[in-house]
């Protein structure tokens, strides 16, 4: 029990001293997940949206596989991505293998499915009246659309934040595409696994309870979207 | 009085079940048709098909002289010539002036002339000063109100309400009532649905009614403008008539 309480007096230490390494593993992984997200939103929204209100032959297919891409293994994708992107692969010739874009790539595919699958829930989930009133007051098929999403915002918002929650959190793309380089691609998962690993509890502690803080506040916000 | 709608050999079919068979429906400028007919009996999927929302299984309706093309481009300019208010409508998430303003702002109107539309439509269905209040802090009698001023500012040719009295008291009823009776003098036509007789008998139009989906001769009614002609045919079938003529 000494044991514990010493190195969470030490991660709050770490953490109000603004310790480098902790610093700059939150650093990396919130903006590596900021534009992961960003981008997963600007293919996942549209996607789960078409998804949502459009018949095709294969839908259901396409809704199968996106449920089974929300419980991707993390270090599936990022064998898969490592495979394009290493020296060797078709992609190699960008040499972004073991930077913060390598991690943006891994974790974008990470959370497109998220995104995707939260969204066309939130757009199946929508009155049905919607849709039908934005056409009687004169809207053509996009702006309906458009309408639709409007007022499913809430919803859409939820899916966008379930994503960062994903990304956030997870360790396997972080480690394998961008190397756990201190400094530069080590983030607060990879610093954890490591830190960990080393014996140094303290500093993967002190992550830890800033990822948890982090988790805590993705979750409130989720449940005040919800509540709207 | 020109012809707004022309309805022929009109089939519905929900899951090979024919919910709509109308055999000829001729709709004229500037004037109120009441729609009645039992639950189930195709009202709300005529209604459907003069908003130009969803197309019959077969048939042509012609609009304005045109023939309606379902997946045409031209589509979307003939449905702005009409309106459909739900009898349960839906407002838009934010305030009851960007709900009247959403289809007016469509169409081009913005700036003073927008505000001022809105604020006259408010004003007619006795909600002026509502402007600014949340949608979703209205009563059911309050959001009845602002989805038929929403429509009213569009001044479409054409105005479709399905049951609008259903869920208002009746100091509201009265003013919707003689709010829809004095359009057709504006040349609109205004074809609404009803259960309630003494809105039949109140108002001064014209009843289309339907039986499993069929034209049926109107029954005793004093409003109604349908000459003894055109019901003949139906009082000798032995079935409900496919073909009605209100003109």
């Amino acid at each position: 029990m000494d044991f514990f309480s010493e190195s969470l007096k030490t991660a709050l230490e770490l953490i109000t001293s603004r310790d480098p390494d902790v610093v700059s593993a939150v650093t990396v992984s919130v903006v590596v997940s900021l534009w992961s997200t960003l981008f997963a939103s600007l293919a996942g929204v549209p996607a789960g949206v078409a998804v949502a209100v459009t018949e095709f032959t294969g839908k259901r297919a396409v809704v199968t596989l996106l449920n089974t891409l929300m419980a991707l293994p993390t270090v599936v994708v990022g064998l898969f991505v490592y495979s394009l992107i290493s020296r060797q692969g078709p992609l190699g010739g960008f040499g972004i293998l073991f930077t913060p874009w390598a991690m943006v790539v891994g974790q974008t595919l990470l959370a497109i499915p998220i995104v995707a699958n939260l969204t066309m829930s939130a757009i199946k989930g929508a009155d049905p009246r919607i849709v039908p009133t934005a056409l009687t007051l004169g809207a053509g098929p996009f702006e309906s659309i458009r309408r639709l999403v409007v007022e499913m915002r809430f919803g859409i918002m939820a899916a966008v934040i379930a994503g960062f929650g994903r990304v956030i959190a997870e360790v396997g793309v972080a480690m394998m595409l961008g190397g756990n380089i201190r400094g530069y691609t080590r983030t607060m998962t990879t610093a954890i696994a490591m830190e960990t690993g080393k014996g140094e509890f303290a500093l993967g502690l002190a992550l830890g309870l800033i990822l948890m803080t982090v988790a805590l506040m993705i979750n409130m916000a989720l449940n005040a979207l919800q509540q709207r | 009085m020109s012809i707004r709608y022309r309805l022929d050999s009109i089939q519905t079919s929900y899951d090979s079940r024919t919910v709509l068979d109308i055999g000829r429906l001729t709709l004229r400028a500037g004037r109120l048709y009441i729609l009645t007919g039992a639950n189930g009996a195709g009202k709300s999927t005529l209604l459907s098909h003069l908003a130009l929302l969803t197309a019959p299984t077969s048939g042509e309706i012609v609009f304005e002289g045109e023939t309606v093309h379902w997946s045409n481009s031209a589509l979307q300019r003939q449905r702005r010539d009409v309106t459909l208010v739900h009898q349960s409508p839906y407002l838009f998430t934010g305030s009851v002036a960007a709900n009247v303003a959403y289809g007016l702002k469509l169409r081009g109107v913005h700036g003073d002339g927008l505000k001022q539309r809105v604020e006259e439509a408010l004003a007619l269905v006795g909600l002026a000063g509502f402007g600014h209040r949340r949608s979703r802090e209205l009563s059911g009698g309050e959001a009845q109100r602002v989805a038929l001023a929403r429509a009213l500012a569009l001044e479409t040719k054409v105005l479709l309400l399905d049951e609008p009295l259903a869920n208002v008291d009746r100091n509201t009823s009265d003013l919707l009532e003689n709010i829809i009776s004095a359009l057709p003098a504006r040349g609109t036509t205004v074809v609404m649905t009803t259960h309630d007789p003494e809105h039949l008998e109140r108002l001064k139009g014209e009843r289309i009614h339907l039986t499993a989906g069929r034209l049926a001769a109107p029954q005793s009614f004093s409003n109604t403008s349908v000459e003894e002609g055109e019901i003949q045919p139906c009082r000798l079938s032995p079935k409900p008539a496919t073909s009605f003529s209100i003109a």
